[in-house]
């Protein structure tokens, strides 16, 4: 199903002429940092002709914090608290990824009932993430119900994370060698609740806002992501999806208890905002029923947690790994060396944010009008602390 | 005691030459008008805030008083008392000058709307007219804006809507001229008389595709969701008004609400019959109260499409502003030119509501 454009692609698209910027005929306007259209901290060097952009470069800079030299100097179980603040809305994945890096390097084996509890983390995660999403894609198009929708409904799932985790938002709930806790009494039957509500609410969701002729004539053609865009520029998740690229880490190499559950990789042909939008919200219905088949298959009893070293002097084997799961955005991949030590020798983080946000940010909006901006950068999905790991 | 107090106010007059009794009584209705219009208008802000907060499963304001009712007010004094900056590049004559200028005609246009038979400020013969060109002048305050601001997000939003307005004011003004010729006259008053005779003589009915052009034009002529290109949040950030602040600021926001309300007002006097009642003419309300003309119908049906403008913005997506042009001058002009040609060839071969 994979479709492949093989080695022959490259990176020679036609280049732009500089532009005359003296001529008079052409006006600079950045927007962002602080731009209510940008998603977060960068900004946009847009060059206008009239309201047409012929150039747009990204600037990045204005949240580096360094986390993957932070690492560096923390102990093994200290770095949970600096992982999850790589993509804030976001942050199981993270801790999954970092979690199962030393795993894979210390040769620890998880529990049955711990890899369950994961896969049900990560839905979770997912579904709040989406749900976020689709609201700030209807409000980049100046649309702020479906926003609020999606937001309160996002709370309750954060409730759910806040009864099974602790936290709302930042759980370090993944820990190596499993999870820190099992369900609490009741949640599976309040998990499914939510389930049902926010399954009502997707439905409203597709008749105010995928339904309605504005948000279709904004969001239809804008943006396009041709098929020989997708391999040179590093496109995946939903993004890739919408194009008609059935690729799905869950799918094609599962990890965790993927490859238990029961689930189609949701693609979608036309490749643009309108197009990503869709898959998003088949994939967000896709986290429901994947949340509930984890709610029915997941042990309730046995260990949690495989038997751990004294973590606070851990020293982790040496040796190197590459992990990757595929979250929100698409493949996401922690690279790990350990020298043997207690501290990290190096991590790599590959968010897809990256090239989303740069590369193809500055390609898919030269053409673009100044006012699809928001919108174009909304619908490819970034978030600007992931970039500047 | 009364009767002398009476006594005394009336001596009172009438010691007033008779050129100064006019004058005063005009600034007297000036005031009738403009006042309950500014507390209108600061609860139209209200309504606003709690109708789109229960569409988006909200409360609202519930902080200030009773239930919020004293938001506008508090909005109103902490914008008295905020600091008004001048960008130091800005022209600060026009400046200035933009906010009056905008507030301007939205308040003048009031002057020629009727609110029951026989209560208007000034009953003029070509108050269509008046109101017409009143409306378009409100525009400039926001070019001026755009322009004096010295900002490229402000400059955005003032062309923006000057180009806006250009595509709107024609389907609008094409939108009446169908009222006009089912009416007859320029004159409101004789507009909403010639609706008399209940629900099913509204112009609404023959003039259904220009009521919606007519009313939709003015949701984009208010500058407001799905048409509010010209401040567009999350483009341009806040358009026209970016750089404005304090007062200045609460100038605009008053003109937009103005505005909102004589849209409304107007949609209501052309195609619903103003202060006449629906069930004139209907047997269970002969005699009652239901079936008398009255104000309350007029701003019930002001109130409505006050609401019809607050439910379009919780629940369309922002046009952008060049299908919004597409929308303005492929689909609304040739609407309104086809539908006054087929009410042109019913006047004349006297066939449907014109078989006088």
């Amino acid at each position: 199903m994979t479709h492949s454009t093989g080695h022959s692609a490259s990176l020679d698209f036609p280049q732009p002429e500089p532009l005359d910027l003296s001529s008079g005929k052409y006006v600079k306007l950045w927007q962002g940092p602080q731009h209510p259209g940008i998603t977060g901290n960068m900004s946009l060097e847009l060059t206008l002709c009239g309201d047409e952009i012929v150039e747009c470069k990204t600037h990045v800079g204005y949240l580096h914090r360094a986390f993957e030299k932070l690492m560096e100097r923390r102990t093994y179980i200290q770095n949970f608290t600096v992982v999850c603040r790589i993509a804030v809305p976001e942050p199981t994945f993270n801790e999954y990824l970092y979690a199962q890096a030393i795993e894979e390097l210390s040769g620890i084996e998880v529990p049955e009932r711990a890899v369950w509890l994961r896969t049900l983390n990560l839905e979770l995660m997912r579904l709040a993430s989406f749900l976020m999403w689709i609201g700030g894609l209807s409000g980049a198009f100046g649309q702020y119900t479906v926003p609020n929708w999606t937001l309160a409904h996002r709370d309750y799932v954060l409730d759910l994370f806040e009864e099974m985790t602790g936290a709302r938002i930042y759980h370090m709930y993944i820990v190596p060698g499993g999870v820190r806790a099992g369900l609490p009494d009741g949640f599976e039957q309040r998990a499914r609740e939510i389930m049902d509500s926010t399954e009502k609410l997707l439905v409203q969701i597709e008749r105010v806002m995928f339904n309605n002729t504005v948000f279709k004539t904004r969001s239809k053609g804008l943006g396009i992501i041709t098929p020989d865009m997708i391999d040179p520029y590093g496109i995946v998740g939903p993004n890739a999806r919408a194009c008609g690229f059935a690729r799905d880490l869950r799918k094609d190499e599962p990890y965790l208890a993927y490859d238990q559950l029961d689930f189609d990789v949701v693609t979608d042909n036309d490749s643009d905002a309108y197009s990503r939008a869709y898959c998003r919200l088949q994939e967000t219905r896709q986290s429901i029923s994947l949340i509930r088949q984890c709610l029915d298959n997941a042990p309730t009893d046995g260990p949690f947690q495989a038997d751990m070293p004294n973590v606070l002097h851990w020293k982790v084997p040496a040796g190197e790994t590459y992990v990757k799961a595929e979250c929100t955005r698409g493949e996401y991949g922690y690279y790990i060396v350990s020298d043997g030590s207690e501290y990290i020798r190096r991590v790599h983080v590959r968010g897809p944010s990256y090239t989303h946000a740069i590369a193809v940010m500055e390609r898919l909006a030269v053409g673009t009008n100044i006012a699809d901006i928001a919108g174009l950068m909304v619908s490819l999905h970034t978030y600007p602390p992931e970039i500047e790991r | 005691m009364i009767d002398s107090i009476i006594n005394i106010s009336i001596e009172l007059w009438n010691w007033f030459p008779p050129g100064w009794q006019l004058f005063i009584e005009i600034i007297a209705k000036i005031i009738l008008i403009v006042l309950p219009l500014m507390l209108a208008v600061a609860y139209t802000t209200y309504a606003e805030r709690k109708i789109i907060s229960y569409i988006q499963v909200r409360i609202g304001p519930n902080r200030v008083g009773p239930r919020g009712w004293l938001q506008p007010i508090a909005d109103a004094v902490k914008l008295m008392f905020k600091e008004i900056v001048l960008p130091t590049n800005a022209s600060r004559f026009l400046f200035l000058f933009a906010p009056i200028l905008s507030i301007g005609p939205a308040l003048a246009a009031w002057a020629v709307i009727p609110f029951d038979r026989g209560m208007v400020l000034t009953d003029i013969d070509a108050g269509l007219l008046y109101i017409l060109a009143l409306t378009s002048i409100g525009v400039y305050g926001v070019i001026i804006a755009g322009w004096a601001s010295n900002s490229k997000y402000a400059m955005m939003g003032a062309l923006r809507s000057a180009a806006q307005i250009v595509a709107y004011e024609i389907a609008m003004g094409f939108a009446l001229v169908g009222v006009l010729m089912a009416s007859g006259s320029l004159n409101i008053g004789d507009i909403v008389e010639g609706q008399a005779g209940g629900l099913s003589s509204w112009f609404i009915w023959p003039l259904l595709p220009l009521f919606l052009v007519y009313f939709i034009s003015g949701v984009a002529e208010t500058n407001r969701a799905p048409f509010d290109v010209a401040e567009g949040e999350s483009e341009i950030v806040a358009g026209f008004h970016v750089e404005y602040s304090g007062m200045a600021f609460a100038v605009f926001f008053l003109a937009e609400y103005a505005n909102i309300i004589l849209i409304a007002a107007l949609t209501a006097i052309m195609f619903l019959g103003g202060w006449l009642s629906p069930f004139e003419g209907f047997a269970f309300a002969e005699g009652t109260w239901l079936a008398a003309t009255s104000m309350l119908w007029f701003f019930a049906k002001t109130s409505f499409f006050i609401f019809c403008f607050l439910w379009f913005r919780a629940t369309f997506p922002r046009y952008r502003y060049d299908q919004i042009m597409r929308l303005g001058w492929k689909v609304f002009i040739p609407v309104t030119i086809v539908w006054l040609f087929v009410e042109a060839v019913m006047v004349v071969a006297k066939i449907g509501p014109w078989a006088v």
